[in-house]
């Protein structure tokens, strides 16, 4: 106890100054910091508002080049690259520009400075301009030195400048693991054709590698970013002796060639676009490959080829023993050309995994109407209770209901009204009663749902029928309704 | 006479040494976060410098994400969050909203606002939950599916979202939310780049109180106008800026907000889902996660980061305020009790022999300490036990240093985010944070003991924080 009053009392009291300055220490650092950061923005408005219409002007074509660049070389100070940096890249430039973009970023010497950077060249700012240098002293402390490395070959990738792909490739080695993931993401904005091997190689070895530091994620992102033309980069890679490699090269095959059909529907993949021995690999051997995963990534590539065969291997993955491996063929199936086949794809309606049924359900419903048609017949026999689930499931989500109630009311007995009998049988009224109370079925709709579905024992239909008695404006449906439950609603008994 | 007094002085020395302890230790470990958390904050905003969110945009590997919402009751406000989740900006997005059987206009609201239609959809429970009433979408409008199911709390709620879930990863996020637009790109991207299975991204949550919203977005930050607000600001900001960052960059994340965080869906299946025996079900999972990965023996990342932000509201009345930090101990308490042989335990590395520790004896018991302590060291200068001079100056170090943690954090926020634009709101920002151990933190502390009164009474009772939309 005496040690805790007589030492303590004193030892309280300094840490007590020590926090009490530690705070306005704090303080004034806070302050000191706004002050810093408004000036560093006012500068950087000022130049701005007086190169910004330059710079614009340059990229537009507006202002002659050379008169251009002479102005951007008249920005002085301790920060004039940070500044020319930040003026000419703040806003990604589009296509047009970029030839003029990086013409420009050459002649200000900022590529040069950038690819230096990237090299692990960084230039030594004084001690005093460390002060005012937005880089300054990170640029004096080694093991920060990547900061700046990473920022260069991020401009490099920005401006697509192409000769500096091989200091990109280099980079992918260095022991940073930023600067290895700009490098990747610089590389697949240049998609220099050399550089695409260089990161087939990177990603086995992260495969490969126990304990990586880059992501697959990362590499592929970079690697689906390039041309198809370079896919056939990849055909060492199917062929790897590790199944996650040849996973992830089918896979990423798999990306290119969807992120190219995008927005082409009668994209296909010809000799031009895929070699043949490549696609031969993806008709002959893939499909049977051991990997389950492999084999569910074919399927999108075999379904744009261009080859006879196509059909039939995708067909033959539908009986795979792997759920996920059936569920990628019925979705690769969903093209026009394999509308043919549509009786088989209903097939995979009884599937005994659910994702596969709804998938199924989906690329029929893609077919349009002869695919519509297909799965109302199929829900109409089934007895399989999944399947007719999964079918209600998705005319419910595709809002196909109202459809089906118009077309009830116009053709009397058709299709139609069997499948939303079927529907009032398994319950599924909510979506028809919405329609019939949203004021979109009109009074003939009304009537003829209340002469068809009237007496289906379903307590929503029954309260509908109850309340269409009392408030339903119309007179001869309204005594319809009143009749309805006269007859006894089976539906209230319940 | 004399043993009892004996006793009595003994008993009191020990409590002091406890007292004692506890500040040094506590404040020692805050220190550290603080130290820690200056540095990685800085450095990630330097980082930022070269990370292009055109990259996850664009990229067809980033992965589709379902936001989910739990809400009870929250007519007033579930309009803006749903608007403002719907205008994310993120490539693959599905949002459910799971309304808890609300008693008020909430489901009404959503129905009438996005034009929804009742559904009879299928419902697979793989993890069990309360009955569902009904499906409401628009087919015109399919990212958004609203499912309204029977009052069960919001664990059950989460795992009902959960359970509708059709994508690798979900996000969780408060009905009284607001994201900003790249948020979940930004949460995302450690999930993304890195090299381990990312199960749990946490971002930031700030006080919305204050700010003016426009079309469910933030349109001008600013502080709000009461006080016990701008404390609950500088609060928050200690709160995620140096705590949540320092324990991610030492790998002993316990606690991920769930009001705004990213979830690996397959992982939380295979941890059952939200637990319902706690009443903060975010950290109850971070935890049966770590469970998980030992038991498994898989390597799992958790991430925290600064820059995605959500925006929440906060009490702004007493009684709101006591709800929800009675609530947060009392879940506190809960949690570590329920996984109790994560204590020093070596298998969990870090989180065993560090964070958990920290949570249990400084964040939980540390409440009656100090709650105590209010009463007892008076009481022993009372008894002449200590001399009144040390007590003051004790209290005075007390408050400088609370003060200076939470100016820390003030500073972390000027060196990164500077939401806050006027040299008026720093001001502001920078008294309140000195003044934040003058009143609110005890007042805080009352709240936080009468939680652990609660959990040792065995309540388990989630009491509602009511929001009245308090932003502009």
């Amino acid at each position: 106890m005496p040690f805790l009053i007589e030492y303590v009392t004193e030892v309280v009291l300094v840490l007590f100054v020590l926090a009490l300055l530690g705070n306005l220490f704090l303080i004034g650092i806070v302050f000191l910091r706004r002050q810093q950061r408004d000036r560093f923005f006012q500068r950087i408005d000022a130049l701005r508002i007086q190169y910004g219409p330059v710079i614009a002007g340059v990229l537009s074509g507006q202002l002659a080049y050379p008169k251009g660049l002479q102005e951007l070389r008249e920005i002085s100070g301790a920060d004039r690259l940070f500044m020319l940096e930040r003026l000419c890249l703040e806003n990604k430039p589009a296509p047009a520009a970029e030839p003029a973009l990086r013409r420009l970023c050459e002649d200000l010497g900022l590529v040069k400075i950038w690819q230096q950077r990237l090299m692990g060249q960084i230039d030594q700012a004084s001690l005093r301009e460390s002060l005012v240098h937005p880089h300054g002293w990170v640029g004096r402390v080694k093991c920060l030195q990547f900061l700046i490395r990473s920022k260069s070959a991020e401009n490099l990738g920005l401006i697509r400048h192409e000769p500096s792909w091989p200091l990109l490739v280099k980079a992918l080695e260095d022991p940073n693991p930023d600067l290895q993931v700009v490098a990747v993401r610089s590389l697949a904005a240049i998609r220099h054709p050399g550089s695409f091997p260089a990161l087939v190689d990177r990603l086995q070895k992260v495969v490969l590698d126990p304990a990586p530091v880059l992501s697959v994620r990362t590499l592929k992102s970079g690697l689906v970013s390039f041309p198809l033309q370079n896919v056939h980069e990849l055909l060492a890679s199917l062929r790897h002796t590790n199944p996650r490699v040849r996973f992830l090269a089918t896979d990423i095959i798999r990306e290119m060639v969807e992120r190219e059909a995008a927005g082409h529907p009668d994209f296909c993949l010809d000799q031009k676009k895929m070699k043949g021995d490549l696609a031969e690999v993806f008709l002959t051997e893939l499909p049977f490959d051991a990997n389950p995963d492999v084999r569910a990534r074919v399927g999108p590539v075999i379904a744009y080829l261009a080859d006879s065969r196509s059909a039939s291997a995708l067909l033959a993955l539908l009986g795979d023993a792997a759920w996920f491996v059936r569920l990628h063929a019925v979705r690769s199936l969903a093209k026009p050309k394999f509308l043919s086949h549509a009786g088989r794809i209903a097939s995979a309606l009884t599937d005994t995994n659910w994702r596969v049924r709804e998938a199924a359900v989906r690329t029929l419903r893609g077919f349009g109407s002869a695919g519509l048609d297909l799965l109302t017949a199929h829900f109409l026999v089934t007895q399989d209770r999944y399947s007719r689930e999964q079918v209600a499931d998705e005319l419910q989500r595709a809002g196909l209901i109202p459809e089906l109630l118009a077309r009830c009311a116009e053709t009397g007995n058709g299709r139609e009204t069997a499948v939303l009998s079927h529907l009032a049988e398994m319950g599924k009224t909510s979506y028809m009663i919405s329609v019939l109370e949203s004021g979109k079925g009109n009074g003939h709709l009304r009537k003829k749902f209340l002469q068809e579905f009237g007496q289906y024992p379903d307590p929503q239909i029954h309260r509908w029928v109850e309340q269409e008695a009392v408030l339903e404006s119309d007179i001869d449906v309204r005594a319809l309704a009143q009749a309805t439950l006269a007859a006894g609603h089976p539906g209230g008994e319940r | 006479m004399e043993l009892w007094r004996q006793i009595f002085i003994h008993g009191m020395n020990m409590f002091n040494l406890l007292i004692v302890s506890y500040f040094f230790i506590g404040n020692g470990v805050y220190t550290l976060l603080m130290v820690l958390s200056l540095a990685t904050v800085w450095l990630y905003n330097r980082r930022l410098a070269y990370q292009d969110m055109d990259e996850i945009r664009e990229s067809p590997v980033t992965p589709p994400v379902t936001i989910v919402i739990p809400a009870w009751n929250e007519e007033q406000i579930i309009l803006e969050t749903t608007d403002s989740i719907l205008q994310t900006d993120y490539p693959e997005l599905e949002v459910v909203v799971v309304d808890d059987g609300s008693t008020d206009l909430t489901l009404r609201r959503l129905i009438e606002h996005f034009h929804l239609v009742k559904m009879d959809l299928i419902y697979r429970p793989h993890i069990p939950t309360q009955a569902v009433r009904g499906f409401y979408m628009n087919p015109d409008l399919p990212k958004l599916l609203v499912v309204s199911k029977e009052n069960g709390g919001k664990p059950d709620a989460l795992n009902v979202g959960l359970n509708v879930c059709r994508t690798p990863y979900f996000c969780t996020l408060d009905s009284d939310s607001i994201l900003e637009r790249d948020a979940l790109l930004r949460l995302m991207r450690p999930v993304i780049h890195s090299s381990l299975n990312t199960v749990a991204s946490g971002g930031i949550v700030r006080v919305m109180n204050g700010c003016r919203v426009r079309g469910g977005r933030i349109t001008e930050v600013a502080l709000p106008k009461s006080r016990l607000e701008k404390f609950q600001v500088v609060e928050y900001l200690r709160s995620f800026l140096f705590g949540r960052t320092g324990w991610d960059l030492m790998g002993g994340t316990l606690i991920v907000s769930g009001a705004f965080a990213v979830f690996h869906r397959e992982t939380v299946m295979d941890v059952g889902g939200f637990a319902h025996d706690t009443v903060t079900e975010d950290m109850d999972l971070i935890v049966q996660m770590h469970h998980w990965s030992v038991k498994n023996k898989r390597r799992i990342r958790m991430s925290f980061t600064t820059d995605p932000v959500c925006w929440t509201e906060c009490p702004a009345t007493l009684k709101m305020l006591g709800r929800q930090r009675r609530r947060w101990q009392l879940g506190l308490c809960q949690t570590l009790w329920k996984h109790s042989e994560m204590l020093f335990n070596q298998k969990y590395g870090l989180v065993g022999n560090f964070s958990f520790p920290f949570h249990l004896y400084v964040e939980a018991l540390g409440a009656v300490v100090e709650f105590l302590g209010y009463f007892m060291v008076p009481l022993a200068i009372i008894f002449g036990m200590v001399p009144a001079m040390l007590y003051l100056l004790f209290v005075l170090l007390s408050l400088a240093y609370g003060g200076l943690l939470s100016i820390g954090a003030v500073l972390l926020e000027e060196l990164t985010y500077r939401r806050y634009p006027g040299y008026r709101d720093l001001a502001v920002l920078l008294w309140f944070a000195f003044i934040e151990n003058l009143g609110y933190r005890q007042l805080v502390l009352y709240y936080r003991f009468e939680g652990v009164v609660r959990f040792l009474m065995g309540s388990r009772h989630w009491e509602k924080v009511t929001h009245v939309g308090v932003a502009h």
